[in-house]
């Protein structure tokens, strides 16, 4: 479709659409954009190679002075001494179980509230749902310690609910589902009511089996939230429930440093996560796409 | 009995009403529970203390009630330190929001353009969402930016006749700042570049094609004139989060130029946000009362800076237009 | 009507327009089933039963770098418990920021009933630490050094039994000063000229710590000046220009390019010397094992050499070293208080056994007992001696009642003053004057 002139000067506009346009010159942009997006990707992934090759390695070998590219032989035992002589399974299994249960309640309880505050008329509800936007704005630091203080109040301190619970309750996640909820189709919701069915059995039995997606998604940004976070598993948990950033950090504090190990504790500290990744990618991008809508 | 119908009908009407009213409100306190009690338990309650605190003279305790006014917020903004962990701030942010923007987009306008692979490459420029600060703050500090001759970057440099470069410490050039924004960079941008993805498919293909018939010309043109117009609402959904976001940074800062093992330890004192010098602040030195000052300090400044942004992107309007 | 009055269903077409997020239900369901699981099998917690009439103490430490001292603390513990079968010893081998996590459990009530540390006032005047002094009988008190006692004691009770006493210096490589045909370093310009001569390349003269020395030498470098920093009798005298130019040196040696910054260990840790990246370092005798296993003979230990010039502090220039260290404490809010008591006297009082080793088998600390370290074979010799005799000669202290507050507004006038060139008389007279108002604020 694009015609080039002989002398190969484009065709006047008006003989050419935007596409073809684009067409013609779209050999050297295609060969422009994937090589861009070749060296940019490797960028991107330079990191995990320089962890997997690292954990791989002797120390010797990372601390040369000449650029190795690959383990020649891989060290298989820097993984079984890290598994044998570390405390980052008790980690795994930690941070596995605090983060499914972050997940799964943070999502229900927020779905819960999102769905009272959009669809159940009740006075004083906009002031409710205003006392909830005004937590968002005051950053963690400010009551990190009171929070503390209450949750050793609770007996909380050492034990893996006193990590979760404080967790558990995100008021982003209810804003994104009260508008979810706004957009729910009303004439579905009314005939469900006028078949006799409460507040309870519409939530429970309609609304929220049709918000798996936004659950899904938002469940998924949650997990990486939950597996990743390290201060307050730090401070809460100490010896007791160790979750597998802080064991991950202890290596960094060790006070004589296996680079090895160390970058073999980083594999094994994010690889779980990296699966999961990959695995959930579909409701991990809506959840993305989902933070980014605002209010 | 008909001239009785009408009030005793509207009096039933108002009954199921009420029950109607009543079994509403039952409902609505029923679902938000959780979330009421646990924000209650473990937000309001905090940030009441919080607030209680700093007007106490509160060391190595957390007791309300040794009150002395305004004294610790006096002495907070009398702080050197603190208006520099400001200036710090407002540095880091100034360079990491519109280099996450610029870099977000530009990944997402390629990823878009790309046919065969596009999911492969999405996925490549994606994955750092998943690694956590800790990790990734020890692969830059001890792999990529290691300041000794075998650093990852010390190596690529010494192959065109660069000396070691220390990456981390107190040089004359700030070369720690490469370090941290390319960390944040890495960890943040494939996620912008996702809302930037959604945006971009949100746009009418046949807008480019009638532009063109007004004699746009494709590339930069139809950049300016359709793409960044149309991107709006997702381009302050970017600043906006990823501003908020710079404004609390603290994982890197800690974990690259920290020590390890204290808060005082490392090179902290090069560049410290305000969460790093509260945290040195209420637990180094356990001034809870001072370190509660400047936390509510802090979060006005952010309430400030959110609301004038919103004033200056339209952030009300944007969202009406939707 | 009626009929279609049924509640929708999933995947009633009515719905279709509205899902924006249409997922498979089946996989999400089999995720969530799989997250049960995950969740029943990894929440579980071996929670350890406790018989009838047992007090169980927690006791935290600091996490020691040196290998097997983790086994050792809690062997210990476990040979109390053989001992004493009632009293059982949950041992916290604490990663991470110590003093915050201690902190943050102080404040928030939930303190072990015994921890490492060192005791401050705010600690006492807020009724967080137990005194000690019926831990150390009259016979045995002469036993343990008086500066140790000093440190650990405020407003005349003693809040802390010495576990371990650290000190530090400067570990140097003779090889490498022989092939440049020095002697270690006698004063302070010595050792500027020493790092300066002795880096060659990639391989640095001097590592003070990554961030030039400014933590590590914030004491050290004054007290080799003469000065001092908070007296016995509660006076602040470190603006001087003795400290003044303490400094100003620190400031000339991080202006040259002798010092090694942005190692992967700090000063703390001996790697830097051990891989050959310094030819002098700044370190802990605790470290001395670990280099004499990997360097053998090619190391010498001397203190901080003295700052020859200085003059205008309360003392002459003089070598300097610290004396410090962690202290056994006992949480006065403890409810096994007698018992957390018993078991620190037992620990750290009378069983010089566990001293003994715990001192001298890992890594090298100088037994807080006196008879217990000069009966230290370890320490009788070589640099372990030469160190042990510095410390004894040279060591110092900082004063109990210097607070966070104090050593940041100390730490960043220090840092102003070698980073950025500021004005080091200006900043020392307006930390000291901090310094003031702090302590008068603490001593309220």
């Amino acid at each position: 479709m694009a015609t080039t002139l002989p002398g190969g000067r484009p065709a006047p506009r008006r003989g050419g659409s935007y596409w073809g346009r684009l067409r013609g010159r779209r050999v050297l942009g295609t060969v422009a954009v994937y090589a861009a997006l070749i060296v940019l990707a490797a960028l991107f992934l330079l990191p995990f190679y320089v962890m997997v090759r690292s954990a791989l390695m002797t120390n010797r070998q990372i601390t040369a002075f000449e650029w190795l590219w690959l383990p020649n032989p891989p060290q298989w035992d820097n993984l079984r001494e890290l598994l044998d002589e570390s405390d980052i399974l008790i980690g795994l299994r930690n941070s596995a179980g605090i983060a499914i249960i972050q997940v799964v309640c943070q999502t229900l309880f927020a779905a819960m509230a999102g769905y009272a505050l959009a669809r159940i008329p009740v006075r004083g509800r906009d002031l409710v749902f205003f006392g909830l936007l005004t937590t968002l704005m005051i950053p963690s630091a400010v009551t990190f310690v009171p929070t503390y203080a209450v949750v050793s109040w609770l007996g909380g301190v050492g034990t893996l609910w006193g990590i979760i619970v404080p967790g558990l309750f995100n008021v982003f996640a209810t804003f994104l589902f009260r508008q979810f909820y706004l957009d729910f189709p009303v004439e579905i919701e009314e005939a469900g009511r006028l078949d006799g069915a409460g507040y309870f059995r519409t939530f429970f039995g309609l609304a929220l089996p049709n918000s798996y997606g936004i659950m899904a998604a938002l469940g998924a940004l949650s997990f990486i939230g939950s597996w990743n976070a390290f201060l307050w598993p730090l401070v809460i948990g100490g010896q007791d429930a160790k979750t597998v950033q802080v064991v991950l950090s202890s290596f960094l504090t060790a006070q004589t440093i296996d680079l090895a190990q160390l970058f073999m504790a980083a594999v094994v500290g994010a690889a779980p996560l990296v699966i999961i990744f990959l695995v959930l990618q579909r409701y991990i991008v809506e959840g993305v796409k989902l933070s980014g809508i605002k209010g | 009995m008909a001239t009785t119908t009408l009030p005793a009908r509207a009096a039933r009407r108002s009954a199921a009403a009420r029950r109607r009213d009543r079994s509403a409100t039952f409902a609505f306190w029923v679902l938000m529970s959780p979330m009421v009690v646990g924000l209650l338990l473990f937000t309001v309650i905090p940030i009441v203390w919080g607030l209680l605190l700093s007007f106490t003279d509160a060391r190595s305790q957390i007791t309300v009630g040794d009150w002395i006014g305004f004294e610790n917020y006096q002495w907070v903004l009398g702080q050197q330190e603190f208006l520099r962990s400001l200036r710090t701030i407002l540095v880091f942010t100034v360079f990491i929001v519109p280099l996450t923007f610029a870099v977000s987009l530009g990944l997402a306008l390629l990823v878009d353009r790309a046919g065969w692979g596009r999911g492969i490459f999405r996925t490549a420029f994606f994955i750092p969402t998943a690694i956590s600060y800790v990790v990734a703050s020890l692969v830059w500090k001890l792999g990529l930016f290691n300041s000794l001759p075998y650093g990852v970057a010390n190596l690529g440099l010494s192959n065109f006749g660069i000396d070691p470069i220390v990456w981390i410490g107190p040089g004359d050039i700030p070369w720690y700042w490469v370090v941290l924004v390319t960390v944040r960079l890495w960890l943040q941008v494939g996620f912008y570049m996702i809302i930037f993805i959604a945006g971009l498919q949100e746009i009418p293909k046949d807008l480019y094609e009638s532009a063109f018939v007004d004699g746009g010309r494709p590339g930069w043109t139809t950049f300016r004139t359709i793409t960044l117009p149309l991107l709006r609402n997702t381009s302050i959904a970017v600043i906006v989060l990823s501003l908020i976001n710079a404004f609390q940074a603290f994982d890197e800062f800690y974990n690259v130029l920290g020590g390890g093992s204290f808060a005082s330890g490392g090179n902290l004192s090069l560049a410290r946000p305000p969460l790093v010098w509260l945290y040195q602040t209420a637990f180094g030195g356990q001034e809870y009362g001072r370190g509660s000052a400047g936390a509510f300090i802090l979060t006005a400044l952010i309430i400030a800076v959110t609301l004038i942004q919103g004033r200056v992107l339209g952030f009300g309007r944007s969202s009406a237009e939707k | 009507m009626a009929k279609q009055q049924q509640a929708p269903i999933i995947g009633d077409p009515r719905l279709a327009g509205w899902r924006r997020h249409p997922l498979d239900r089946r996989a999400f369901i089999r995720t969530l089933t799989f997250a049960a699981g995950a969740v029943y099998a990894g929440s579980r917690q071996a929670q350890g039963t406790v018989a009838q009439g047992t007090t169980t103490l927690t006791q935290w430490y600091h996490q020691y770098g040196e290998a097997g001292t983790e086994d050792a603390v809690r062997r210990y513990a476990q040979e109390y418990t053989e001992a004493n079968p009632n009293v059982e010893v949950e041992v916290n081998w604490t990663v991470g920021d110590y003093p915050t996590i201690l902190n943050t459990a102080l404040v928030g009530g939930q303190a072990p009933d015994l921890f490492e540390s060192s005791p401050n006032l705010d600690w006492v005047r807020n009724g967080l630490i137990a005194p000690l002094d019926d831990l150390i009988p009259e016979d045995i008190r002469a036993d343990f050094n008086p500066r140790e006692l000093a440190t650990n004691t405020i407003e005349g009770q003693l809040y802390g039994v010495k576990i371990v006493v650290d000190t530090g210096g400067i570990y140097y490589r003779p090889s490498y000063l022989e092939q440049a045909g020095l002697q270690p370093p006698t004063n302070v310009d010595e050792l500027i000229a020493a790092a300066t001569a002795l880096t060659d390349g990639p391989v640095k003269g001097l590592f003070l710590g990554n961030d030039g020395g400014i933590s590590s030498m914030q004491q050290i470098m004054p007290w080799a000046a003469g000065s001092d920093f908070i007296t016995a009798d509660n006076q602040v005298v470190f603006d001087n220009p003795a400290t003044i130019l303490a400094y100003e040196k620190l400031r000339e040696l991080n202006q040259t390019d002798a010092l090694l910054v942005g190692a992967p260990t700090d000063w703390f840790q001996p790697d830097s010397l051990i891989q050959g990246l310094v030819a002098m370092q700044w370190g802990g005798l605790w470290a001395m094992p670990q280099v004499t296993e990997e360097l053998e003979d090619d190391f010498g230990f001397i203190a901080f050499p003295p700052l020859a010039g200085a003059s205008g502090g309360p003392a002459q220039p003089t070598p300097a070293t610290f004396l410090g260290g962690w202290s056994q404490l006992v949480n006065a809010k403890s409810p096994n208080l007698d018992a957390a008591k018993a078991y620190a006297k037992y620990l750290w009082v009378d069983n010089t056994e566990a001293q003994r080793d715990f001192n001298l088998s890992y890594g090298f600390h100088v037994p807080p007992r006196i008879s217990v370290a000069q009966a230290a074979e370890p320490l009788q010799s070589g640099p372990p001696a030469e160190a042990v005799n510095i410390l004894n000669q040279y060591g110092r202290s900082l004063s109990p009642l210097w607070t966070g507050a104090m050593g940041a507004a100390l730490g960043d006038a220090v840092t102003r003053i070698v980073r950025e060139g500021a004005d080091a008389t200006a900043e020392v007279t307006a930390a000291a004057e901090t310094t003031r108002q702090e302590l008068q604020r603490l001593l309220g």
